[in-house]
């Protein structure tokens, strides 16, 4: 790290604390002047693009990276359910960006985008253009209501709590108050952002039920066959531990849903409830069709799952968007952000990297209030052998210690983000 | 350097540090860029006393505090001889590490600090972890390896502390230690260091435990050695 990048650079801090200001008057115009080849444009401010943004500052303190986020502060998605049953409190996950911008000299823009020209390279925020010869677009998800619109008017009563921030707030808020009997939480048809998290959900809920004492009954509707990942460890709390509390309905679709009348319609039969969860389909967010990354009617963004280079060149989508080897989560998408990191800096810099691209993801989930399992995929690309080893391991024991080290998992992930 | 000149290197390096630490610490600062010389601290058992290599048990994990008095290594009795080796970083550099030291050769040290996301043993738990040959990892599946459970990378403290598995871009820090008429000495670090982050990370936790964060920074001239078993509350394996 050189001395330099550890300096507080006052134009960036400009940039960060007080472009809303100075955008008042900035037309739809170039705005922070041309891209002079080293310039790398982040957008989306999640695990995946703090990572790109803070790595490649590391790896080429003199390149020029611009992070560009709608939100000021960071919110985790990982951990959120514990913050449900009061495991944790909501600050938490709570982080704010200016780490990014002090030690690493990120450029760090608090401001929406409306549009991306490919071509001219250029984002279009709602306050001008930004020149980029790199650009990593890291931008999550979106809710797919056109896949089942079913979940649209229900999201508004009872909120999916998928994408960090009020909607985790919300469902607390109504958790704490609710006094019913009976309770639905439904899980979309996978790919979905982080695979492991409605199971974790109802397991966590189930438990904090037994714990309080409430007489309440889980209805658990799974569009999917089983657990996708943890099997095992998730299968032993729903047909064993939980089993009086919990009817687990597999291969089961969301028909309709009904907020007011608290009724749902599934392909198993209706269910009445008093409290619910409903997590929708998800997909790629639609400006990755509107730019022309994705072809419509896609919900994924195709990339190479190597380097996560689209058919543009120096264009790479991460994270929850993209169509790769690894599970759609914010530890994977921290991952790619690494291996992005690197190719672009080995451009930039004119030097081909010459080791082992890893990509890599650990997944850990809740059983109880106090136990834990936990899972480990890892892919190793060496770049010049062109040969790709996969490496799977799973411990569906139920564990406190796994509990400690997820907790120690979340945060070493913070550390790395934020430090 | 090619083969047959790092394995000369490697014996002159062994054969002279046995006789002159400050022969050591040149012969390293010449051939590879990553070693940092700290103050020369003196290894104690619980005692006060000189640590006595030979009460170290082969397959224990001990822990003491160098360079800083906040930042944990591992001090390890693998109970043969330890041969140099030569580390390589993901980027394609290299540097040569010296292997062990003491009366066989079998003694090694390293920072305990994971290079991956800084996860350290504290009084309360301890998520990196050395797992001897008889005791293997059940997640690697393998003894003979430093692992970090939080994010399951390996390293081989045999190879220098070289990343075997998992996310860890960087080798284990190696604590260079000397052994001078029969006793122990940590006399600086090799490899890359990540104390500034640990600092950065840690601050407020480590002001806490210190008292200040100015304590937390003071470098040792003197370590107290203990099993990690004794500081730890609760070691967590995977």
């Amino acid at each position: 790290m050189s001395k330099k990048s550890y300096t507080v650079n006052r134009r960036n801090f400009i940039f960060a604390s007080g472009l809303g200001i100075l955008a008042v008057s900035v037309p739809k115009s170039v705005i922070f002047g041309e891209a002079r080849g080293n310039r790398v444009v982040v957008v989306g401010g999640g695990y995946g693009g703090i990572t790109v943004a803070k790595y490649v500052k590391k790896l080429v303190p003199e390149s020029e990276v611009f992070l560009i986020e709608k939100n000021p502060m960071f919110v985790s998605c990982p951990l959120s359910n514990h913050f449900l049953v009061n495991l944790i409190d909501y600050g938490e996950l709570c982080f704010p960006y200016n780490n990014l911008v002090v030690k690493y000299g990120v450029n760090f823009v608090n401001d929406e985008v409306i549009d991306i020209d490919l071509h001219r390279r250029e984002v279009i925020t709602s306050r001008g253009k930004i020149k980029y010869d790199y650009l990593v677009l890291s931008l999550g998800i979106e809710y797919d209501y056109e896949e089942n619109p079913a979940f649209k008017e229900a999201y508004w009563s009872f909120p999916p709590a998928f994408k960090p921030g009020s909607e985790h707030l919300y469902l607390k808020r109504i958790l704490d108050s609710f006094e019913g009997e009976r309770f639905v939480i439904t899980v979309p048809k996978m790919p979905y952002r982080c695979p492991p998290a409605p199971y974790e959900r109802a397991a966590l809920l189930l438990s904090y039920i037994k714990q309080e004492g409430l007489k309440v009954h889980l209805y658990f509707i799974d569009e999917n066959d089983k657990p996708p990942i943890m099997t095992e460890g998730f299968m032993k709390a729903y047909e064993d531990f939980y089993k009086e509390d919990a009817t687990y309905l597999t291969r089961t679709k969301v028909i309709e849903i009904d907020p007011k009348a608290k009724k749902i319609k599934t392909t198993k039969g209706e269910i009445r409830f008093d409290m619910a969860n409903f997590i929708p389909p998800m997909r790629a967010p639609k400006l990755l069709e509107k730019i022309g990354i994705m072809k419509k009617g896609e919900k994924w963004v195709k990339v190479d799952p190597l380097t996560y280079e689209t058919k543009f060149k120096n264009v790479f989508v991460i994270g929850d968007s993209s169509e790769t080897y690894l599970p759609k989560s914010g530890y994977a998408a921290h991952s790619e952000g690494k291996v992005v990191a690197k190719i672009i800096s080995s451009r930039i810099t004119n030097k081909p990297w010459k080791g082992e691209i890893v990509h890599h993801a650990i997944c850990y989930a809740m059983v109880n209030m106090k136990q834990a399992i936990m899972m480990e995929v890892e892919y190793k690309y060496d770049l010049q052998k062109k040969k790709v080893k996969k490496f799977v391991y799973e411990d569906n024991t139920w564990k406190v210690s796994t509990a400690k080290r997820y907790y120690e998992w979340a945060r070493g992930l913070w550390r790395d983000l934020f430090t | 350097m090619d083969r047959r000149t790092f394995i000369k290197t490697c014996g002159s390096v062994a054969t002279f540090s046995l006789l002159s630490s400050s022969f050591f610490s040149r012969s390293l600062k010449a051939q590879t860029n990553r070693f940092k010389k700290y103050k020369k601290a003196i290894l104690l058992d619980k005692q006060g006393n000189p640590l006595n290599p030979s009460s170290l048990e082969v397959g224990k994990q001990y822990i003491f505090f160098y360079p800083y008095r906040s930042t944990p290594a591992l001090l390890l009795n693998l109970g043969k001889e330890v041969k140099p080796s030569e580390v390589k970083l993901s980027d394609g550099s290299t540097y040569l590490w010296p292997g062990g030291v003491g009366p066989q050769r079998s003694i090694i040290a390293f920072c305990a600090i994971c290079p991956h996301q800084l996860s350290y043993p504290t009084p309360e738990y301890s998520f990196i972890n050395y797992y001897p040959h008889n005791k293997p990892s059940k997640a690697a599946k393998k003894g003979s390896v430093v692992q970090c459970c939080a994010h399951m990378s390996i390293f081989d403290p045999e190879k220098g502390g070289i990343v075997i598995d998992g996310p860890s871009e960087y080798p284990l820090l190696a604590i260079v230690l000397t052994y001078e008429e029969g006793k122990l000495y940590a006399i600086g670090t090799l490899g890359v260091e990540l104390f500034r982050d640990f600092f950065d990370a840690y601050r407020s936790d480590l002001k806490k435990m210190y008292k200040s964060f100015r304590r937390a920074k003071k470098k040792v001239d003197k370590a107290v050695v203990v099993e990690v078993e004794e500081y730890v509350k609760e070691v967590i394996y995977c």
